[in-house]
């Protein structure tokens, strides 16, 4: 949930990044935090397997500057992808503001999408969140791979895009897609905030 | 050079309070899901905002294992270290339950901790207002101070 101080005019709001297991949800975050000056974040802290596979999750504070003469700050966290991960998954989405859900889109990783998706549906029903209103972007990444291997954007929104949410095409590990999602998460995070509100 | 500040200003008096009387160096006030409340004695907001995730996942694991064997809520975790020492609890007040993390060095301990903790959660409580009304947060035109913001944090 939003932290709005109208004293010190500060805004700070959370949002989750999910997905499958090697979607490509850290990634995303390392090139966040590689482009992003130092001054404006913080240690990207990642708890993580021997092997770099995410074990409870990676994070990342923002620090976005002044929208509307408020101090706003974005706190980044991914969830681990794997199935057996389950109960830090629903940890890390308490008190989220927003969702990036990001999508393989390797033809063969269509399954793991759904099963992810159906995951996300019920643990946020569990945190008493209500997927309709909570603010979620899908971002198809892996973009980048031969067309013989991967769903196109069209595809993907037909098998997990039920609820029409935006949708943006990504290639991570290039940063491709990266900037522009973050962009999209933020602004549907900011709008939900700014109706609440009114 | 230590930093204080508070997002909720009804929560510093008692926190400056319970660092000064505990002899704590650091202390943290945080909601559940780690956004920051309250800091005294941390430098860098990025720096408490890391300290507040990590402690908001400690305090949500432990929380859990302590469910799966039907045990009461968690309160209160502790480390010792060989110069700072970790303590984390988690305590309701009438804004919801809250978590404090705070670090303490030789010139402190645990038992002090502790004990001026329980003073500290009632101050909270005793501090804390009546939930003001909702008020607007930010103009219809934040979408511009957005992209420009987001578009000098990645040099485009």
């Amino acid at each position: 949930m939003s932290l709005v101080n109208f004293t010190t005019r500060e805004i700070t709001c959370k949002i989750v990044y999910y997905g499958p297991g090697r979607s490509g949800k850290t990634t995303n975050l390392q090139y966040i935090y590689g482009r992003v000056p130092e001054e404006r974040r913080g240690r990207m802290v990642s708890l993580a397997t021997q092997t770099d596979r995410t074990l409870f999750f990676d994070f990342l504070p923002l620090e976005l500057g002044s929208i509307s003469g408020f101090k706003t700050r974005f706190q980044l966290y991914t969830v681990p992808g794997q199935v057996y991960y389950n109960a830090t998954r629903k940890l890390v989405l308490q008190g989220s503001d927003g969702v990036v859900f990001v999508v393989d889109s390797q033809a063969r990783q269509l399954d793991e999408n759904i099963e992810s998706m159906q995951n996300l549906h019920a643990n946020l029903l569990e945190q008493g969140l209500d997927i309709r209103t909570l603010p979620v972007i899908l971002q198809y990444n892996k973009q980048d791979l031969p067309p013989e291997l991967i769903l196109t954007p069209a595809e993907l929104d037909e098998a997990l895009n039920f609820r029409a949410w935006p949708s943006l095409p990504a290639d991570a590990i290039n940063g491709h897609g990266v900037f522009e999602t973050l962009k999209a998460a933020s602004e549907a995070v900011l709008r939900k905030l700014s109706e609440e509100r009114t | 050079m230590t930093q204080t500040r508070a997002v909720e200003p009804w929560t510093l008096e008692p926190l400056q309070r319970f660092v000064a009387e505990s002899a704590a160096r650091l202390a943290l006030l945080t909601t559940t899901s780690g956004q920051v409340i309250a800091q005294h004695g941390f430098t860098r907001a990025v720096d408490v905002m890391s300290a507040a995730a990590l402690g908001a996942a400690i305090a949500a694991s432990t929380s859990e294992i302590i469910r799966m064997l039907q045990e009461p809520a968690f309160r209160v975790l502790a480390h010792q270290g060989q110069r700072h020492g970790i303590f984390l609890a988690r305590f309701g007040t009438p804004r919801g339950a809250m978590l404090a993390l705070v670090v303490y060095g030789g010139d402190s301990s645990i038992g002090l901790v502790q004990l001026f903790f329980e003073q500290f959660a009632r101050d909270l409580a005793a501090a804390c207002p009546a939930p003001e009304p909702a008020r607007p947060v930010l103009a219809a035109d934040f979408e511009r101070d957005l992209n420009e913001s987001l578009a000098a944090l990645f040099g485009r």
